[in-house]
């Protein structure tokens, strides 16, 4: 009270309290230990995890922290042979509505058939995945690095680009 | 060329991992193969190709065993480059390969890693090329085995240019057939079908001819077989079979060995010819000659 007072009085006192307020970028829900499923036509396309996951209404905006996730392909689909697809990374920040994001920090990327990739940021723009830094993937016959990545989330194009070197496997291992 | 071939010494080409470098590459699991795009290169022991296109094809009948995404061992940079392997490249677009001292050229290139072979293709306008030092061997599609030097040409153009041992400016000599096989272990190279045999103005033509060569790569012996027939100037031979003495340079006619020269016809057990002075030597000489034909010629009553 006497602190309302001085400040009605206009005395110059220094407020002795921080005063509590929520900043702009606060979630409208902040969530521990998460773990959710995406379903579709009763069955589960995707699944995934986080420490995390932070959400703002407006802009419909998400943020993750160690966030992971399953994909499992339809079949018949480019991606279908490549099996379940799981990804991890140690940031996820996403706009739903605007379908863009970014995964940051040690991203990878495993598929059941035997597939790795990593890289430590990867751009989701609509149905393109882009990455401009270093990225090293592994599979069944091959190893590779390149400088980025460029990929469809259909499946229909998976490239690693500006410059790449590897080796291809030219015969099975006994 | 053939000679200088014949001496390439190259193992087999041997499995593991190929390293290659590109621009692009893209990854097509559902055709179960991968692209290479922008100065592709690849490199495997001492085989050495490059090109601006690249396809590498996975074998069908091999499969990884699934691995489920959870529970990895290995980290990427450990993986092992396995569980399926390339049965096929194919790179496209000013092909160059090299192998040892042996290098060739074509537009289209595909090695098949199973068969161990490469085969080179071309346009009309720019066959497939194989070069070792300054000898060449074109043709319209040329099959160089990987697991031995042999070298298998459909449409061969050959220019023998350091096969023939000659003091002075050599002859080249230029071998045109429909097919050619080079069997390095036998030092051998076997022309068929429509064999050509050009040098200066002599031209052999037989169905199918076998050079021979020494340790060196030189040409000893060319054998002609099957019928025979030599034109030089105005003098024409035949015979069923004949052999190129490449040291003497002398070619011999035998098997009802016929000359024929400005209305001469000579036959005899053999017919020895020397390409460089034109001399010949008739063996047991038959036939009809016909003076009033060579009258104004030197020499000559």
């Amino acid at each position: 009270m006497a602190l309302a007072l001085a400040a009605a009085c206009g005395n110059a006192v220094s407020p002795q309290i921080s005063p509590i307020f929520t900043p702009a970028d606060a979630p409208d829900l902040s969530l521990q230990g998460v773990a959710l499923a995406r379903l579709s036509e009763g069955r589960i396309v995707a699944r995934g995890t986080a420490d995390r996951l932070d959400y703002q209404r407006a802009g419909a905006r998400l943020q993750a922290s160690r966030g992971g996730g399953v994909i499992q392909p339809e079949p018949g689909s480019r991606l279908a042979a490549l099996g379940s697809v799981r990804f991890v990374a140690d940031r996820v920040d996403g706009e739903i509505a605007n379908r863009k994001g970014v995964a940051s920090g040690a991203v990878r990327v495993d598929a059941e058939r035997g597939d790795v990739a990593r890289t430590e940021r990867v751009y989701y723009d609509g149905d393109f995945l882009r990455s401009d830094t270093r990225v090293a993937a592994a599979g069944p016959g091959y190893r590779v690095e390149g400088s980025g990545l460029l990929a469809r989330t259909d499946g229909s194009v998976i490239q690693l680009t500006d410059g790449v070197k590897g080796q291809l496997q030219m015969e099975s291992r006994p | 060329m053939t000679g200088a071939v014949l001496l390439l010494a190259a193992a087999a080409l041997p499995s593991g991992p190929l390293d290659f470098k590109a621009r692009d590459m893209r990854i097509e699991p559902q055709e179960r193969r991968v692209v290479l795009d922008g100065d592709v290169h690849l490199s495997r022991d001492d085989l050495n190709v490059t090109g601006e296109h690249a396809v590498a094809e996975y074998a069908k009948e091999q499969h990884a065993p699934p691995r489920g995404p959870r529970g990895r061992k290995k980290e990427a940079s450990d993986a092992i480059v396995g569980g399926q392997s390339v049965e096929r490249f194919t790179v496209i677009g000013n092909v160059h390969v090299q192998r040892g001292s042996r290098t060739a050229d074509g537009e289209h290139g595909v090695v098949d890693v199973k068969g161990q072979t490469l085969v080179l293709t071309g346009t009309a306008q720019t066959p497939p090329i194989v070069r070792d030092g300054s000898e060449t061997l074109s043709g319209e599609r040329i099959l160089l085995r990987l697991d031995s030097e042999d070298v298998d040409v459909v449409r061969p153009k050959v220019v023998l240019r350091r096969s023939l041992a000659e003091e002075g400016q050599p002859v080249p000599v230029k071998v045109e057939a429909d097919h050619l096989l080079l069997l390095q272990a036998r030092r051998l190279a076997r022309f068929t079908d429509d064999v050509i045999v050009r040098r200066g103005d002599a031209v052999v033509r037989s169905p199918r001819m076998e050079a021979r060569y020494d340790g060196e790569g030189q040409l000893t012996k060319l054998e002609l077989r099957g019928g025979v027939d030599v034109r030089q100037g105005e003098r024409r031979a035949t015979g069923q079979n004949a052999d190129y003495d490449a040291k003497a340079r002398t070619l011999v006619l035998v098997g009802d060995p016929k000359l024929y020269d400005q209305g001469d016809v000579l036959t005899g057990d053999r017919i020895d010819l020397a390409l460089d002075s034109k001399e010949v030597h008739v063996e047991r000489a038959r036939g009809r000659l016909r003076p009033e034909a060579h009258k104004g010629e030197r020499g000559a009553p």
